[in-house]
């Protein structure tokens, strides 16, 4: 009985590994297909595999290389940028006497909520007419908008962390305010910034919406182009697992780097989940 | 996992008895802390708080980018334009389908799995791995996949297994009934291992000495489930409520990359609704009003959710 139980339990968790790992794996299978294997019907799980998508995909007529670097150029910007601009807020935030502070706080967590449909109607508008459409400055400003808040509230979390006594100490020994966030400060956060900037970076490369609107054909990112491979009037098939493969592996290596700090960076700060969405 | 991240941060005492040398101290403090604070804070305004603004702006406006010479003030049609819309009301309950639709089966699948794993013995890393996977993908490239290699007829592997189990081949994303629900399932499956993770490390956290008393008083598996385990992951569990309906009810890429709102309107909630009206029918104003509707139905759901959750 408790044995028929056990086994039960162990067939249902099986299924669901299966339902999460599927659709991933299958498509790791298919970009290494040829177009026939592919339209194979029933469904071919072995077949002999080929690099011909990939290297179709990345030095063929329709090459993504430049919309891979257009990814990284955004992903790298934003998350510069916004680290830049989080750390000493969050600094400020955790550990000094800010007049209004909470009401800051507040603030941040409340522009963390904003629907990006509601707000990508103004930046169309506003980057068409100081000519920054399909810049890149002008999509790393405007991923700032859901960057910067998540940054500095997972930042807090970290700064929240460290015993007052080391600042205390650094103040008797006569080091400036600006030296000792520096040096005893931001050594002590030095795990935090890293899981920050993965986030961070996760999300700006994930990012949808804004791209499709703003980034025109000079900058766009990796995630828009892959609609190259699919058209009404055929779908490339292995080259489009090939490139959603290759949109999948930066952010699924990063994953599983941060993987204890998933939850954390997931719930930090309250309302805004990862991904935009 | 404090929600309220703004309780969060602790007030330090504000020197009831401070010497001038102190005082001198405390304006240098926050002068610094202002200094600190400026450039991020200054960010946020021009990329949050501004655009908002000039979005309720636009919204009073006729804005058409196919016939830029009608544009001009238009004072409140557009709101009642809104109110006399049916494509507007069949949106707002499309989203309410589908932000309930598929929080609910997450929050589910999500608890059910989580009790089943939390007693696992061996394989829990390998759960947490695989579980990690969906919610650090682009939701667009999930769409992608989903869309051709699961979805496809007579192709994908959902269809195979559909004729497979005698079903016969379905438009899943023709059938304006079968798309709906399929974009709810394409998210879920994204997101339900959120739930999983965040559920999972909250099972982990509870002691286990009220479970041996209650095994002692005899209580089976689904009396301590109901009495002990649901009350106790409660908190967790209304965090992912909240979490998740925030993020439902503005989910935009997979939608767009599956079906663009479509078979026709079939799909198309408000949040596809109003970026169709903008960018497919390039009408700025209304879509803008569309927007400041999303923006409502937002921040009114989310104040509701708070206030449930601090009466607990």
């Amino acid at each position: 009985m408790r044995k028929a139980r056990n086994i039960a339990m162990f067939l249902v968790t099986l299924v669901f590994v299966v339902a999460w790992a599927f659709p991933i794996a299958w498509s790791v299978l298919n970009s290494f297909k040829t177009e026939r294997d592919i339209l194979a019907y029933p469904p071919r799980f072995v077949f002999e595999p080929t690099l011909a998508a990939y290297r179709e995909v990345l030095f063929g007529a329709q090459s993504i290389l430049p919309n891979l670097w257009s990814s990284m150029v955004i992903s790298v910007g934003t998350t510069v940028l916004t680290m830049v601009l989080a750390i000493p807020a969050a600094y400020a935030l955790a550990r000094l006497r800010v007049p209004g502070r909470r009401m800051t706080g507040f603030y941040i967590l409340v522009t963390q909520m904003l629907p990006p449909v509601g707000i990508i109607i103004p930046y169309f508008l506003l980057l068409r007419n100081i000519g920054w459409m399909a810049t890149y400055h002008g999509i790393i400003i405007i991923y700032l908008s859901f960057s910067l808040p998540f940054a500095i509230w997972l930042m807090v979390s970290y700064f929240e962390d460290i015993p007052f006594e080391m600042e205390e100490a650094a103040a008797v020994d006569g080091a400036s305010r600006l030296v000792t966030l520096r040096r005893i400060i931001l050594p002590q956060v030095r795990g935090g910034i890293a899981v920050t900037v993965v986030f961070v970076f996760l999300n700006a490369w994930n990012e949808f919406l804004f791209a499709v609107v703003l980034s025109g054909n000079t900058v766009r990112p990796v995630t828009i182009a892959m609609f190259n491979f699919v058209s009404v009037e055929q779908t490339l098939w292995a080259q489009l697992a090939a490139v959603s493969v290759i949109a999948m592996l930066p952010v699924v290596i990063l994953g599983i780097v941060a993987q204890s700090h998933i939850v954390k960076g997931l719930t930090v700060g309250a309302v805004k989940g990862g991904g935009r969405r | 996992m404090s929600m309220s991240a703004a309780q969060g941060i602790g007030e330090r005492d504000p020197l009831p008895h401070a010497s001038d040398h102190d005082r001198t101290a405390l304006s240098r403090e926050r002068r610094f802390a202002a200094a600190l604070l400026a450039p991020a804070f200054l960010a946020l305004i021009a990329t949050t708080t501004f655009p908002l603004l000039f979005l309720v702006w636009i919204s009073t406006r006729r804005m058409d980018l196919a016939m830029p010479f009608m544009d001009g003030f238009v004072g409140w049609e557009n709101y009642r334009q809104l109110f006399a819309d049916p494509r507007f009301w069949e949106s707002l309950v499309l989203s309410l389908v589908y932000t309930v639709g598929t929080v609910v089966l997450q929050v589910v699948i999500g608890l059910a799995l989580a009790l089943l794993v939390i007693r696992m013995k061996r394989g829990q890393a390998l759960f947490r791995m695989v579980a990690i996977l969906p919610v650090v993908l682009s939701p667009a490239v999930v769409g992608m996949v989903w869309r051709s290699f699961m979805l496809t007829p007579e192709f994908g592997v959902i269809d195979y297994l559909a004729i497979t189990a005698g079903l016969g081949s379905r438009n899943w994303l023709g059938d304006p009934t079968l798309a709906m629900v399929s974009v709810i399932v394409i998210h879920t499956w994204q997101w339900t291992p959120f739930a999983f993770m965040v559920l999972l490390a909250s099972l982990a956290s509870l002691p286990d000495d009220i479970y041996e008393a209650a095994r002692i008083d005899r209580a089976n598996a689904w009396q301590r489930f109901i009495r002990i385990t649901l009350p106790l992951l409660r908190p967790a569990i209304v965090m992912v409520v909240i979490m998740r309906t925030m993020v439902a009810l503005t989910a935009f890429a997979a939608i767009y990359t599956v079906t663009t709102g479509g078979p026709g309107t079939a799909t198309e909630i408000l949040n596809l609704y109003a970026y169709r009206k903008s960018f497919t029918e390039l009408s700025l104003g209304y879509g803008a009003t569309l927007a400041v509707a999303l923006l409502v139905l937002t921040l009114a759901i989310s104040a509701l959710l708070f206030v449930i959750r601090r009466k607990d």
